[in-house]
């Protein structure tokens, strides 16, 4: 990563990162920052792991998961499109897919180099979609690599409509169902400090056009990774396109297999017909 | 094995549905009341024996030495060492191996294998946070650390948790798994409640013969099987309607086991020492072997045991026509019919490791005095409730007899046990 970058002692606090980030931008033109925002050489607190691990089903063991390493990188994805340059704003976009690359086991202490960029910004059919590319280093050492794709809409950006990145689907008997508890949102908010309202208020999800509150995609995203712990090897990639917003409190179906070196796993309506989160494994 | 382990005899509780005739009994009053029969049965009052294995699936944190102190309790010489063991509801069969393992490499010249369950008295906890509330508060050294702890109550926390019947990877119920597998392996409802009947008529035949006289003592009052229904009919069953499996389900609450209370112990030992003695030798303990299957990506939960009887009786050098007897738990009648399709199964077999089919038996080998369906399923009583019962059928048949014990456990496992008539 060769831009221009903001280093801050640590990942900055989410309460008025995400007030700004409420704020609509009054341009209608998408623009998004040039630099990153880098966290240098910072440990996250084992307590709020352990506690992570606990709400997202995975064994709290001495590496973490990656998409741990993904929720220390998120405050820097708000902190970045709350910035002037940026008429993209994360509250009202919509996380379409996600895809990370844990290059080797991360310790749980190791001290961490976090560092987000805004890429990639192209028209959508409706609005634009954003990158926000994130990586994790120990010393000089790149250990986790991630993309997340926004949907922001009612921004325009010149050229071609791109397509959403898409992973195929089948429907199946799944294989487990999963229970989601009314107060999911909050538990989750205290481990990723996403105090994005719309998982945890009802109100506040009617305002966004949902008719219950809705669990953060990398909850998803998580517990469907624990779900399979004991098949991941130790470097992977994982790619997931989040199909529909999954209502709390709320039931719904796993399934799981394999196709030559992809693992496939979907989180689905309790029949397994159709897909909320889809998600893909190379190993 | 270098010492011969036999089969002395067993005894239970009679078994009754949860809420039923037991329901006032815990863990502790139904083992040591299983435990107090044995002993009376075989003179073993006031004796030490070499160790008493048992465990229970639903447990009180305060019985975290259930068997010791369900030993405490009994009749046994207080200097009787004891253990918990827990391998869902293999377990009673998992205790027997373990006192059978140590009898044949003369750790012990006997003892004790026991299960017991109540899901009449079964556990109620609080729910993790507030559980982790309390554990900060009271770790907290000053009144403020301790305020700002309870300060993180939350009135959710608060509700009380029943134990969870489901299977912690999947959120599926034993039942909702066990469907999965009834659809896969296209058992009907017919083949299930047939299952269902012919386990019922068997139990109250052989009570009727008075097969379980010297296998049950009564307790509280309750002599035999309170589940037992002799005069039930494929008509009668007909009538219930699908309790898993949806709508058009074929699993009903007559051909799935009801949630149960009730102990069962067996008294094993060194055939040299129990002949010295003058003990009685129903019949020897074979082999065992145990199984797992990956259920949380697909694998029928409950047919773990066929992986295992396939292993056992290729290291044994025997086939399933060699068994006079079979007996295979039945959790659901369906895992029982789903289990002798797997066992023709060319496909599923040497999917699980075998080197083909294992093959069939003859239906009027198979749970000959009834199973669980009848009798009732206490889920760590069972395999204590299984050994001695096949030993003695065994026994009647003639020395040389073969009988196999096929049991499924929740996670995924199955634990096969051979034996052979003395």
């Amino acid at each position: 990563m060769t831009v221009a970058a903001q280093t801050l002692n640590a990942p900055p606090a989410m309460g008025p990162a995400f007030a700004h980030a409420l704020l609509p931008s009054r341009s209608h033109t998408a623009r998004i920052p040039a630099h990153a925002a880098v966290v240098q050489d910072w440990t996250p607190d084992p307590a709020r792991l352990a506690e992570y691990s606990r709400v997202c089903g995975f064994t709290l063991r001495s590496t973490v998961p990656p998409t741990w390493l993904h929720v220390l990188t998120f405050p820097l994805h708000v902190h970045l499109l709350g910035d002037r340059s940026s008429s993209v704003r994360l509250v009202g976009a919509v996380h379409v897919s996600n895809e990370m690359t844990l290059h080797r086991p991360v310790g749980a202490t190791e001290r961490l180099t976090l560092e987000v960029r805004a890429d990639h910004l192209r028209r959508h059919a409706k609005g634009a979609l954003v990158d926000l590319v994130g990586q994790i280093r120990v010393d000089d050492e790149v250990v986790w690599d991630g993309v997340s794709t926004y949907l922001a809409r009612g921004v325009e950006v010149a050229g071609e409509p791109a397509k959403m990145p898409h992973l195929g689907f089948e429907p199946g008997m799944p294989q487990g169902r999963w229970r989601l508890p009314a107060d999911l949102g909050r538990r989750y908010r205290s481990v990723s400090h996403d105090p994005n309202p719309i998982h945890t208020s009802r109100v506040m999800a009617r305002a966004f056009g949902f008719p219950r509150p809705v669990i953060h995609g990398m909850w998803t995203h998580a517990r469907a990774l624990a779900a399979l712990e004991q098949r991941l090897p130790e470097s992977y990639t994982v790619r997931v396109g989040f199909a529909k917003p999954l209502l709390l409190p709320g039931t719904v179906g796993f399934r799981a297999y394999e196709d030559d070196d992809v693992l496939h796993a979907a989180v689905t309506s309790r029949d397994g017909a159709r897909p909320y989160m889809v998600m893909e494994i190379d190993r | 094995m270098n010492h011969d382990v036999v089969v002395v005899g067993g005894n239970r509780t009679p078994f009754a549905k949860s809420g039923g005739p037991l329901r006032e009994a815990s863990n502790h009053d139904l083992l040591t009341s299983a435990l107090d029969g044995l002993v009376a049965r075989y003179g073993l009052a006031g004796t030490r024996v070499g160790e008493v294995a048992a465990g229970a699936v639903l447990k009180h944190p305060r019985d975290f030495n259930l068997t010791r102190e369900a030993v405490l309790s009994s009749a046994l010489a207080p200097e009787t060492p004891a253990c918990d063991l827990q391998q869902a509801c293999a377990t009673g069969l998992e205790t027997t191996m373990y006192i059978a393992n140590k009898i044949a490499l003369g750790q012990l010249t006997h003892g004790i294998a026991a299960g017991t369950d109540t899901a009449s008295d079964a556990p109620i906890s609080v729910s993790d946070p507030l559980r982790r509330i309390l554990l900060q508060a009271s770790a907290a050294r000053s009144a403020k650390a301790r305020l700002a702890a309870f300060a993180k109550l939350r009135p959710s926390h608060l509700a009380p948790l029943a134990p969870r019947v489901e299977e912690p990877r999947t959120g599926l119920s034993m039942g909702e798994h066990q469907a999965l597998t009834t659809e896969r392996w296209q058992v009907t409802r017919e083949e299930q409640d047939e299952i269902a009947v012919s386990s019922h008529r068997h139990l109250a035949a052989a009570w009727e013969s008075g097969f379980f006289d010297d296998l049950v003592t009564p307790y509280l009052g309750l002599a035999k099987d309170a589940i037992l229904r002799p005069e039930t009919s494929m008509e009668a069953l007909a009538k219930l309607r699908p309790v898993f499996g949806g709508d058009n389900g074929t699993m009903t609450a007559g051909n799935s086991t009801a949630l149960s209370d009730g102990a069962a112990a067996v008294l094993l030992a060194d055939a040299a020492w129990a002949k010295e003695q003058g003990l009685p030798a129903l019949a020897r303990i074979v082999d065992a072997e145990v199984a797992a299957v990956d259920h949380p990506t697909g694998a029928d939960l409950l047919l773990a045991p066929v992986a295992a009887t396939g292993r056992i009786l290729a290291r044994q050098g025997l086939s399933i026509a060699d068994m006079d007897l079979v007996e295979i738990h039945e959790a659901f009648a369906s895992t029982v019919a789903a289990t002798l399709k797997a066992w023709q199964d060319e496909d599923y077999c040497t999917s699980v490791g075998l080197d083909g089919a294992i093959g069939t038996i003859d239906r009027d080998h198979l749970n000959v005095t009834g199973s669980s369906l009848a009798t009732g399923h206490p889920f760590a009583a069972t395999g204590a409730r299984l050994v001695p019962t096949l030993a003695k059928l065994l026994h009647e048949r003639g020395p040389g007899s073969r009988g196999l014990i096929s049991v499924c456990a929740a996670g995924g496992q199955g634990l096969v046990v051979l034996l052979e008539a003395v």
